[in-house]
């Protein structure tokens, strides 16, 4: 990259905005401001400012319907949302999957409308942390804040979690540069060890790297538990990684004063999937023995956290919550995403600020090929290629405010800097207009029938 | 307009002189994908049709070891295959080399293409450790558009892979069909 000047030209600043892309939520942005249009962003890091100054050469501005040649037609908004509620509400088994680039407002009134039609509610978690909150069922929840982990964490580990490529400005703002009230010398206070098979950039990085073998996770977090339960290990070498090390790092993490376990998809990806996460929990439960512990899984979008949180509120489960008898269901391998692409059970999805085309496997978005697919995003991007609707939305934290939540499950609440294009409406708007309109051209809800006791049971 | 500049047309990435045919044309791998601060900043821009989303997420990254045993120097192209599929992308040195025998393509259309859907009634598909075989090759990479109507075919007729393939590319730009683009909006940024 070459050096540029830096910008001058613009017309006033927006101060303490906060960052709409990872889960730190960064709150600290500035924002220049000319013509209403950021031209530039401060504070936020390279992932921030690209997704703040956004690119209008692919930003949706009109809503758009597939004609029968399956080219995308702009149409008026009317017209665009009949189609949507339509394909809504003449649907069987419907899928609204998104929700975690958007405010939890707007997930409101999704809930509302996902009641009363019967459809599964699911978000990005289901293809990123969804173990972690499973094993969060199975093993508890040992989590603190990122500001706690700012002014007294003096040992954090990143395991199967690259924080300077996906979130670029954990290390720095609260976590191992930064300086806190009672780590007064910041990155000189703090041991930093990264656990990836891969010597990532967070890893060069780190005072140790624990490069133990590709789905060697789960083998080796037991070690460290058997390490601290007071065992003798019998191999010379686990997974990878040899024992005079295991016992070394055990005895590191014992001694720590307050240490913090962050981890990332390099533990729900591979083989073991929750079970990794399920005994990264019970290690840092074995080191509570010894020392204050805790651990956070570093979400990836702005609200994906948000959207966990505001179901298990509203439902009592955090993800893939379905609705098709008239009350929340919830099953792992049953009821997500994934596995109903991959069943070919949906007969509409509908995708609100997120990307399955960008993100979901071959196998499973073959199914969306079948379907009809609605889109509610900002910017024309693989699912764009798949979808029969187009609705316009705005940007959550730039154009439009709402309600996030971060990483740790702090509330933040996101103001508007600029006015959104003039021919774009909020998420929130869309998602109640189409809630409106198929309500009118269903007009049962989708309830439960009435509990007959089974007369032969008796 | 002055503005920030974030594009980049390809990621960085080391130096590298691979001489020779290499020893080997099929490569086995094992395959990781995830996500790289290219293949954010580019995809969170929204800048998913263009050349440079291509070049940071259609990108596999080789130990310099393999791809001296394959013969290919930064940005060839290369087939790699699953049991999921196959895809063509570019290949290009490791910044966190060396990882001999294994490869890792960011995520994005060209990754999905060739990941596992098997979630193991996890919810989670399996985008890690995955068998693969890389070979040299003289095919294309995709833009976006292009991949997407190569592998789901949604809106076209034809089902023959290598017609498809070969069909005109769909560009870099989005196709509105009723109104021109720069009638929608103030085109200057």
């Amino acid at each position: 990259m070459t050096y540029e000047p830096p910008v001058t030209d613009y017309d006033y600043i927006v101060e303490n905005c906060t960052c709409a892309f990872c889960g730190c939520n960064c709150d600290d942005l500035d924002y220049l401001v000319k013509d209403n249009h950021v031209v530039a962003v401060r504070h936020a890091c390279r992932l921030g400012a690209s997704k703040i100054m956004e690119d209008m050469d692919q930003r949706l501005l009109v809503p758009m319907v597939r004609d029968e040649n399956g080219e995308l037609k702009e149409v008026d908004w009317d017209t665009a949302l009949d189609k949507a509620a339509e394909y809504i509400a003449n649907s069987i088994r419907p899928v609204f999957y998104g929700w975690s680039e958007t405010s939890t407002e707007c997930m409101k009134e999704g809930v509302a409308l996902g009641e009363y039609i019967g459809a599964v509610l699911d978000n990005q978690a289901t293809i990123c942390h969804g173990p972690s909150l499973q094993a969060v069922q199975n093993a508890g929840y040992p989590i603190q804040t990122l500001g706690e982990v700012q002014n007294r964490a003096d040992m954090i580990v990143y395991s199967g979690s690259n924080a300077m490529n996906s979130h670029p400005r954990h290390m720095a703002r609260y976590a191992v540069f930064c300086r806190g009230y009672f780590r007064q010398r910041g990155r000189f206070d703090r041991t930093v060890v990264t656990m990836d098979p891969k010597f990532s950039d967070t890893a060069k990085c780190s005072d140790k790297w624990i490069g133990f073998e590709q789905n060697g996770d789960y083998g080796f977090y037991n070690a460290i538990r058997a390490v601290l339960r007071g065992k003798e290990l019998y191999q010379d070498v686990i997974s990878g990684i040899p024992k005079e090390d295991i016992y070394e790092l055990a005895e590191e993490m014992k001694n720590a004063e307050f240490g913090v376990l962050f981890f990332g998809l390099g533990l729900t990806h591979t083989l073991s999937k929750q079970r990794n996460i399920d005994i990264a929990i019970k290690m840092v439960q074995d080191l509570n023995r010894y020392s204050k512990w805790g651990l956070t899984p570093m979400r990836g979008h702005f609200n994906v956290n948000g959207f966990n949180i505001f179901m298990a509120f509203e439902c009592g489960f955090a993800f893939g919550v379905d609705y098709c008898r008239g009350y929340p269901r919830y099953m792992m391998g049953e009821t997500n995403t994934i596995d109903l692409l991959v069943r070919k059970e949906p007969d509409c999805f509908m995708v609100i600020a997120a990307d399955p085309g960008a993100h979901f496997p071959n196998g499973a978005n073959q199914h969306l090929a079948n379907i009809p697919v609605i889109q509610i995003d900002i910017h024309w991007g693989p699912s764009t290629e798949l979808a029969d609707v187009v609705l316009p939305g705005s940007f959550i934290g730039v154009e439009c405010a709402g309600t996030s939540y971060r990483m740790d499950g702090v509330p933040i609440y996101m103001k508007k800097a600029i006015d959104k294009p003039e021919t774009c409406r909020d998420d929130e708007w869309i998602v109640r207009e189409l809630k409106e309109r198929v309500m009118k051209l269903r007009e049962e809800p989708n309830v439960a029938p009435k509990y007959v006791p089974n007369p032969n049971a008796l | 307009m002055h503005y920030a500049n974030t594009y980049l047309e390809k990621p960085v990435v080391p130096d590298v002189k691979i001489t020779g045919e290499g020893t080997t044309d099929v490569l086995k791998c094992m395959l990781n994908t995830g996500s790289d601060i290219y293949q954010g900043a580019c995809k969170k821009r929204g800048s998913t049709l263009k050349e440079e989303y291509k070049n940071a997420s259609g990108t596999c990254y080789m130990d310099p070891r393999d791809m001296a045993k394959l013969g290919v120097n930064n940005w060839d192209t290369v087939l790699v295959k699953t049991d999921f599929g196959e895809v063509v992308v570019n290949c290009a040195v490791s910044r966190d080399a060396p990882h001999e025998g294994t490869v890792f393509i960011c995520k994005g259309p060209w990754a999905n293409t060739i990941v596992s859907h098997d979630t193991y009634c996890c919810s989670d598909p399996t985008y890690k450790g995955i068998k693969c075989t890389v070979e040299k090759t003289d095919r294309k990479v995709l833009l976006m558009a292009d991949l997407m109507r190569w592998v789901y075919k949604k809106y076209v007729d034809e089902e023959d892979d290598d017609v498809v393939e070969n069909m005109e590319s769909l560009g870099e730009l989005p196709v509105y069909h009723g109104r021109k683009w720069e009638e929608l909006i103030d085109h200057d940024l």
